[in-house]
């Protein structure tokens, strides 16, 4: 059983020559279940990054906490896997090395690790790349690559940041396929950040509306679409109606953005 | 020619030799054609009998050899050192905030400055040159190491920390594979500063080496001598970052894919 709680956590940035302190996340509570898949849908600098770092470990919140089992978060480590909005693959390494990082750094065998990479490797559809470098990859295969690579350390739950956000239609839908695939499959928990309305619908069984900074959870909506979903649903009534709710607290969102500036 | 544009391989060679062979056609012009003086400036063909003479009748190998060790022995030593400590310094912040100023100031120090000291404490002998490119390289690799090693992709890093490694993991498995391309580069630029430094400890106080030999010849006004002996240097320079480029490229495949 995996349940996160975030509790009352908030980020501010200190100031900065002379620049007045950013409030990047006010005070956010936010729980997930077990095998859930949650989905943060929010306009850019809304601080969506900044709340799925503050779980990684990788940034402290201001106030608040995170735990995870019940134990705080207190920095980074394999419980929580990540994969993140910029390539992030070790350029030195194959995509099965890749791979096999956290397993290595774990201390297990190689035939153990490379049997568990090349498992993953056939998951993500990347049979025939294993000995290639991040550098003979297109975005989307580093990406596939970088969620194998996540995976294979077994994560208690799966922290993703517009992981497809660089990549053009066709292959953002082939990929949300091949995640949502992996999580019918093998049941994982999963928080999702994205400010692509129906790639948020399409993989959620929730989606969590931040509002324009300061970040702040405005809405939430549960997803009852069935699983297994195939990319049909995308024009079912029922996703079309979602969509059109959630483009409605977007664009007031997006809006406040712009008038700000 | 537009900007960018690469040539092929057989284009570069050609250019390449194209060069030498303007440059040695303007010093032949110069020299055969009487606008120089044969005492400040020998013309080539002397200068390569003065060089086979060298090598045939005056033992210039030995000197070549001596030389060539000087400057793997101190480089080594200098790289012994430094690339550990520049690791160390570009990993935590508080060692480098400690040695930074120290090295940045040492830094600056010019080896051939230290030559009269070194002679006082090391005497004339194998130690002292080795010290003097030792001085002089050392500070300059650590320096440079250190800076590499600090500017390690941060989201790297954070990868690493997020698939669960520990310090020590991040040092071995993120911060040296990932500055170790940078790190060969700057001993490759650091063996070519070496060289100089070799030269010059040769000219004072020695018995044996290259520089040696050129000060020597200037004894004699041999000005052939002299120039097959910075030429011979040039050569070597040539071929020994050829080696370590090569040697590079086949260590860190994955830049080049
Ligand atoms: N290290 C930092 N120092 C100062 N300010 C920061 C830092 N990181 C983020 N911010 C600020 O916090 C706010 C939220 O940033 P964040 O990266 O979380 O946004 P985001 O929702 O992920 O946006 P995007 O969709 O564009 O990735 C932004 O206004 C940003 O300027
Ligand atoms: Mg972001």
């Amino acid at each position: 059983m995996t349940i996160l709680k975030v509790e009352q956590v908030s980020r501010t940035f200190p100031a900065r020559h002379g620049n007045a302190p950013t409030k990047a996340l006010e005070p956010t509570d936010l729980v997930i279940g077990n095998n859930d898949f949650v989905t943060i849908l929010g306009p850019s600098g809304c601080g969506k990054s900044t709340l799925l770092r503050i779980v990684a470990g990788l940034d402290r919140p201001t106030s608040g906490r995170v735990t995870l089992d019940g134990r705080e978060v207190t920095g980074p480590g394999a419980d929580r896997g990540m994969v993140f909005q910029s390539y992030t693959l070790f350029p030195w390494l194959t995509v099965r090395e890749n791979i096999a990082f956290g397993l290595r750094e774990r201390g297990v065998s190689e035939a153990e690790r490379n049997k568990i990479a090349d498992a993953f490797i056939r998951q993500v559809g990347l049979s025939g790349f294993e000995n290639h470098w991040p550098k003979q990859l297109s975005g989307g295969m580093q990406q596939r690559t970088a969620i194998a690579r996540a995976l294979a350390n077994d994560p208690k739950i799966l922290l993703l940041d517009e992981p497809f956000g660089a990549l053009d239609n066709q292959t953002r839908a082939l990929m949300q396929e091949m995640l949502l695939g992996i999580w019918e499959r093998d049941q994982k928990t999963v928080l999702f950040v994205t400010h692509d309305i129906e790639e948020a619908i399409f993989l959620g069984s929730r989606v969590i509306v931040m509002s324009a900074r300061p970040g702040r959870i405005k809405a939430e909506i549960t997803v009852d679409l069935p699983h297994p979903r195939s990319y049909k649903i995308k024009t079912t009534p029922e996703f079309v109606q979602l969509k059109e709710r959630l483009v409605e607290e977007i664009r007031t969102e997006a809006l406040k953005v712009t008038e700000h500036a | 020619m537009r900007p960018l544009d690469p040539v092929t391989s057989k284009q570069r060679v050609a250019y390449g030799l194209a060069f030498f062979v303007v440059f040695v056609a303007l010093w032949s012009w110069a020299t055969f054609g009487g606008y120089v003086s044969k005492t400040f400036l020998a013309n080539p063909l002397t200068m390569v009998q003065e060089g086979y003479d060298l090598l045939a009748k005056q033992g210039f190998i030995y000197d070549i050899g001596m030389t060539i060790w000087r400057v793997v022995g101190g480089f080594a030593l200098a790289a012994i050192i430094a690339v550990p400590l520049g690791v160390l310094m570009g990993a935590y912040k508080p060692v480098e905030a400690f040695l930074e100023p120290f090295v940045s100031f040492a830094r600056y120090l010019p080896a051939s400055a230290f030559i009269p000291l070194l002679i006082l404490w090391a005497g004339i002998g194998e130690l002292q040159k080795l010290l003097v490119i030792f001085i002089g390289s050392v500070f300059q690799v650590i320096l440079m190491i250190a800076v590499t090693v600090g500017a390690t992709r941060r989201d790297l890093v954070e990868a690493a920390y997020t698939l669960g490694a520990k310090d020590r993991g991040i040092i071995r498995r993120v911060l040296l594979p990932s500055s170790a391309p940078e790190i060969a580069e700057i001993l490759r630029l650091v063996l070519g500063w070496a060289w100089t430094y070799v030269i010059v400890a040769e000219l004072i106080g020695s018995s044996s080496g290259i520089g040696h030999m050129i000060t020597d010849s200037q004894a004699l006004l041999n000005t052939g001598q002299i120039i097959f002996g910075i030429i011979v240097i040039g050569l070597i320079g040539l071929l020994s970052d050829f080696m370590f480029k090569a040697f590079n490229a086949w260590l860190f495949p994955w830049r080049l894919a």
